[in-house]
């Protein structure tokens, strides 16, 4: 049974005066992998910054741990829990270990530790070789694979991935793809913003799509709800 | 020409020599303009950061006024700074006029729009994906500002390197509030003129190298951290 993370109730957006959307409930249950499409301009990219605390809305209630709360009063536990990745996702100027560590050493956790958490993800995201580089010195797919190793030491109740892989090549997307499908198997609550209809049926295992301001649900193919099962069952076995 | 060629050989000795005079003289320079930077940058730096990421009514008339004030001659800063100094002035008490703490407040008076136009110019071309980054990965607020100003550091140096040729280079502050002391208020710009007024260009064209010889230097490091402004 799945629990709720994290819900959005009510969220209404404008920009200059003109609705982007007024969402009645965007709910994000554990270890799900959400699918969110829409069309260039429908507001993806803002509902996911609304759901990381980063942007506030003109409206909306923010819901977890049983308990409703305002955006405004929400966005710092927001900050802790969910981790948002951009479409190209930012490299501090530092080598791609500082970068790894940068939420870990925020979190306070001890040097010794947070070495060898970022070690591991390292390895996890087959970026071991390249600890000492600067990491915009890598290609944007490894600059990807940093930033879910980033987001993946901080084990956050929700990811939220905006077009994780947009302006790739298909070797790019494959692996990516890999990495998210291996996180969601590993636990994660993943939630991703696309426009490619495509991805729905290689990791989603709800699919909602913005349209018109409004959130639709819509069907999930049944090869990725088979995948799915076979996760679940892996998993209690 | 040959007053100039034997006045440049002249200069030449008087500084390999290590003449006490002239190296006095470049000695005040800097000390007095680094402490105008040092006092400066602690007061440039937020003001330049409430003005690139604060939402407040007329900021946009204050970046205005502080790119303003990057044009006004140095003798203008050095005239308001010598009438607040003055005996009738509102700090005439403090007795600083002629001093080098004058010196100090009218080139960090000088250098501070300089410091803040450039400085919020760099915070502003800071990437927005580099603030949000630093929250969403559990920075608070203060911690992100601090890792949006480490990504644009280049930049921000450039501005105090800029800062920094401004005031050691001007003349209108330091002969107006410092009063061209012998080894107490001259440096390398108000003795240029001093000695040029004179006639006795030796130690003029010895200082004026030592001058060149400083811009070079800046403009090697302020290109330096702007190229790599640029590739961050």
């Amino acid at each position: 049974m799945t629990e709720t993370v994290l819900e959005l109730i009510g969220t209404r957006m404008s920009f200059s005066g003109k609705q982007l959307f007024d969402v009645q409930r965007l709910t994000f249950r554990s270890e799900t992998c959400l699918v969110l499409t829409g069309a260039n301009g429908s507001g993806k990219t803002t509902l996911l910054k609304i759901a990381a605390g980063l942007l506030a809305p003109d409206r909306g209630t923010i819901s977890f741990d049983g308990r409703d709360f305002s955006w405004q009063r929400a966005y710092r536990s927001l900050r802790r829990r969910v981790v948002y990745l951009h479409q190209f996702p930012y490299m501090f100027d530092a080598s791609v270990f500082d970068n790894v560590a940068y939420g870990l050493r925020r979190k306070g956790v001890p040097a010794p530790e947070a070495r060898a958490q970022v070690r591991q993800a390292l390895e996890w995201a087959g970026l071991s070789g390249h600890t000492s580089q600067n990491a915009r010195s890598l290609s944007g797919g490894e600059k990807q694979r940093v930033a879910l190793a980033r987001a993946r030491v901080l084990s956050p109740h929700l990811l939220l991935l905006d077009e994780p892989i947009a302006n790739m090549d298909e070797e790019g997307r494959e692996r990516t793809l890999f990495f998210i499908r291996q996180m969601v198997s590993d636990g994660f609550t993943v939630a991703l913003a696309t426009h490619e209809r495509q991805l729905v049926q290689q990791v989603a295992q709800l699919h909602l799509r913005l349209e018109g301001g409004r959130l639709i649900e819509k069907a999930v193919p049944a090869r990725t709800r088979l995948k799915q099962t076979r996760v679940k069952k892996a998993r209690s076995a | 020409m040959n007053d100039i060629s034997s006045a440049s050989l002249r200069a030449f000795e008087l500084l390999i020599s290590g003449d006490a005079q002239l190296w006095t003289i470049i000695g005040v320079s800097f000390s007095v303009s680094l402490r105008a930077i040092l006092i400066a940058v602690p007061i440039g730096l937020p003001v330049a950061l409430l003005l690139a990421f604060g939402r407040f009514p007329g900021r946009r008339m204050l970046v205005t006024t502080f790119n303003s004030l990057m044009a006004v001659p140095a003798v203008v800063v050095g005239l308001t700074v010598y009438l607040m100094l003055s005996r009738a002035g509102p700090f005439g008490d403090l007795k600083l006029l002629f001093t080098q703490t004058a010196m100090v407040i009218g080139q960090a008076v000088l250098a501070l729009p300089l410091l803040i136009a450039m400085a919020h110019a760099a915070l502003q071309s800071a990437d927005l994906r580099a603030w949000e980054t630093a929250l969403t990965l559990g920075a608070a607020s203060p911690r992100a500002l601090l890792t949006v100003m480490h990504e644009v550091r280049f930049a921000l140096m450039a501005a105090v390197i800029a800062a920094f040729g401004r005031v050691i280079a001007e003349v209108g502050v330091s002969l107006m509030v410092g009063g061209n002391i012998l080894n107490y208020t001259r440096n390398i710009p108000t003795a240029i003129a001093l000695e040029t007024s004179k006639g006795e260009f030796a130690q003029g064209i010895a200082l004026g190298a030592v001058l060149l010889f400083l811009a070079l230097v800046l403009n090697f490091f302020l290109n330096l951290f702007q190229g790599r402004g640029e590739l961050a």
